[in-house]
């Protein structure tokens, strides 16, 4: 708060290592307060893994990642627990768990020894399992759930948490087109309403472009650029960033970026033309 | 904003199954059914533990198993309080000791094929107590130590080779299984290299008997599960920690490896103790976290549940080795090892099948 031109939660120096490999190196990175920050970029580019690292599911090989000036590796888990929320990519429920026990298991981080259940652990699940519209399945097991249900579970138990932060690893995969909508829109309605700070990684250019406050685009461990959607996403930035010749029109719908492949298959006109003759009589 | 909708109608949510008691900021989850299977078996293993008193060579009626119990004089009180109690003080904190173990260790390989028997530790503190009685290394006073040693020896081996940047279950079971087996050949090697006699000895004790406890082996058994009772109310909250992955886990701001390490730890120390004690009982420790844990249909393993199972196997499975074939005693072990080595089996079946057969 004394430096309102620092965020909570940013990256200095930060390299980060799995083994020898080293994905990520020397970035800086400020993740915007109260703002939708959203990272993209081609496979393999270390975007999961700095949101790992953000989340301090990764230890820095050199570097830090700062929460309100203090270095991340330095805070108790459970005190970062409280500030920080974290979902992971591939999340597993313990077996035969319910969806509001496994919402309640968010507020862990809030509990002790002799507060294993208070009452604004109450209040904070009820509501989590009402914005994710999951309230309807809170006795169900999660092992029964389709996939948007249950990722809209998990983000519940994020929910409960009831932290300022919160860092989404891919929360669109796996979901069919509906889900995602309904999942990013959820992340959006969080940080309108609450003010929230959301990093998400996400795989759709277009889905980034039209949700985040902030886009971050990576190559290869590095950022190549940031800002708003608007500035950032142009048909250089996708060459350079996926290798793809693209056309970007505004969205019909939000006026926002649009990015569209440059050339439509087709097929080799020949080849088409043999293996037709060859299969028909 | 949305405090009006929130305040209108809080709906009651809590985890399933449990009763919330507050007072003051203090709150405390208690799960209904847990408790009601931990006093049904309460209740079981009083009423095993006066018939394991009653019967014997010569029957006691239970108002004298009760009197004597109270330190009323009694006309029984030798057979009662000097030749039945040790050996059932024994056995019962034995059972208590290997159901918990059983409990800490299949929560952190998150496998109910893990159990101490299976990675190792009871092995090891055979191997160790073996070699002690063969060589006639040490005092007869020292062997429980001797066994406890080797338990912790093993599991530390076991670790060190299942250890690769984190602790995966199936790796630490399957290691675990290997080192068993080599020290239970390592066991058959010291066998066959001491003293006929004395192996004859020795091989009472590794099939676990009860026979001949007393009060100097129940003694470091008691003091070690009085000590573990804290860390067991740890484990207890601790546990719900170590069934998610590891990402998961640490974003809820628990140290899963060190958590792993704790629940081990204590797992490994109260079953070698446990095994010093009594000698490697089999299968208690398989079997009794199992049967709590579809009593009281919980996620978790109980602790209690798994300690007071873990007893009522161990008292009743000795009061039919005593009696089944009177005059001749089995060892205790034998009699585990009828109900547990089935279990196991269809154990490893159905987990096969399950894992081969669904798609879901």
């Amino acid at each position: 708060m004394s430096r309102p031109t620092t965020s909570r939660l940013a990256a200095q120096d930060l390299t980060l290592a799995y083994e020898d490999r080293t994905v990520v190196e020397g970035l800086d990175l400020e993740i915007p307060d109260g703002k939708v920050t959203v990272v993209v970029g081609p496979n393999a580019c270390g975007k999961s893994t700095l949101l790992r690292a953000l989340g301090r599911l990764l230890k820095p090989r050199r570097g830090a990642v700062l929460l309100d000036g203090a270095e991340l590796a330095r805070v108790p888990g459970k005190q970062i627990a409280r500030t920080i929320g974290v979902l992971p990519q591939s999340p597993t429920p313990p077996d035969g768990i319910t969806v509001a026990d496994l919402v309640a298991r968010g507020r862990q981080p809030h509990q002790k020894w002799w507060q294993q259940w208070s009452e604004a652990d109450e209040l904070a699940v009820a509501e989590a399992l009402r914005r994710t519209d999951t309230a309807d399945l809170s006795d169900r097991p999660v092992d029964e759930l389709s996939g948007g249900q249950r990722q809209r579970v998990w983000i519940a138990m994020a929910l409960a948490q009831d932290t300022d932060l919160l860092l989404l690893d891919e929360p669109t995969t796996y979901l069919d087109i509906a889900h995602q909508v309904e999942v990013l829109d959820l992340v959006r309605r969080l940080n309108h309403e609450r003010g929230r700070t959301v990093v998400a990684v996400l795989h759709d250019l277009n889905q980034a472009a039209r949700y985040a406050d902030h886009l971050v685009a990576m190559k290869a461990g590095r950022i190549v650029a940031q800002g708003r959607p608007a500035e950032v996403v142009t048909a250089e930035l996708v060459e350079d960033v996926f290798g793809l010749s693209s056309v970007v029109v505004p969205d019909p719908v939000t006026g926002g970026p649009l990015v569209v492949p440059a050339r439509a298959w087709q097929p080799a006109p020949l080849q088409e033309e043999h293996t037709r003759s060859t299969t028909r009589p | 904003m949305s405090r009006a909708t929130a305040t209108a109608a809080p709906p009651a949510v809590r985890p399933a199954g449990h009763a919330v008691l507050r007072g003051g900021r203090a709150s405390f989850l208690v799960h209904r059914r847990s408790v009601v299977v931990a006093v049904a078996l309460a209740i079981l293993l009083a009423c095993a533990v006066v018939a394991y008193l009653c019967v014997g060579e010569s029957f006691v009626p239970p108002t004298e198993v009760v009197r004597v119990l109270l330190g009323r004089p009694s006309p029984d009180e030798l057979v009662v309080g000097t030749l039945r109690l040790p050996r059932l003080v024994v056995g019962l904190l034995a059972g208590a000791a290997f159901g918990v173990a059983g409990a800490l260790v299949q929560t952190v390989a998150r496998n109910p094929l893990a159990s101490p028997d299976v990675i190792g530790v009871t092995h090891g503190a055979g191997a160790a107590t073996v070699a002690a009685i063969s060589f006639n290394a040490v005092a007869y006073d020292a062997l429980p130590y001797v066994s406890v040693a080797g338990g912790l020896a093993a599991a530390l081996l076991v670790y060190v080779f299942a250890w690769r940047r984190g602790l995966h279950s199936s790796r630490f079971v399957l290691v675990g299984i290997g080192v068993s087996v080599a020290l239970g050949s390592l066991t058959q090697l010291f066998l066959t290299k001491g003293d006929y006699l004395v192996a004859q000895q020795a091989k009472v004790w590794l099939t676990g008997s009860l026979n001949g406890r007393g009060y100097e082996e129940a003694r470091p058994l008691a003091v070690v599960l009085l000590l573990a009772v804290p860390a067991a109310l740890w484990a207890a909250r601790a546990q719900r920690g170590a069934h998610f992955d590891d990402d998961t886990a640490a974003a809820l701001g628990v140290r899963l490896d060190r958590l792993r390490l704790g629940l081990t730890v204590l797992g490994v120390v109260l079953a070698s103790v446990a095994t010093g004690a009594a000698g490697p009982v089999d299968f208690v420790a398989l079997l009794a976290p199992q049967i709590a844990r579809r009593l009281t249909r919980t996620a978790q393993i109980p602790l209690l549940s798994s300690a007071l199972t873990g007893a009522l196997v161990v008292v009743v499975a000795d009061l039919l080795a005593r009696r089944l074939f009177s005059p001749i005693e089995l060892p205790v072990g034998v009699l585990t090892a009828v109900v547990g080595a089935p279990y196991l089996m269809w154990l490893i079946v159905r987990t096969r099948s399950r894992s081969g057969g669904t798609t879901s």
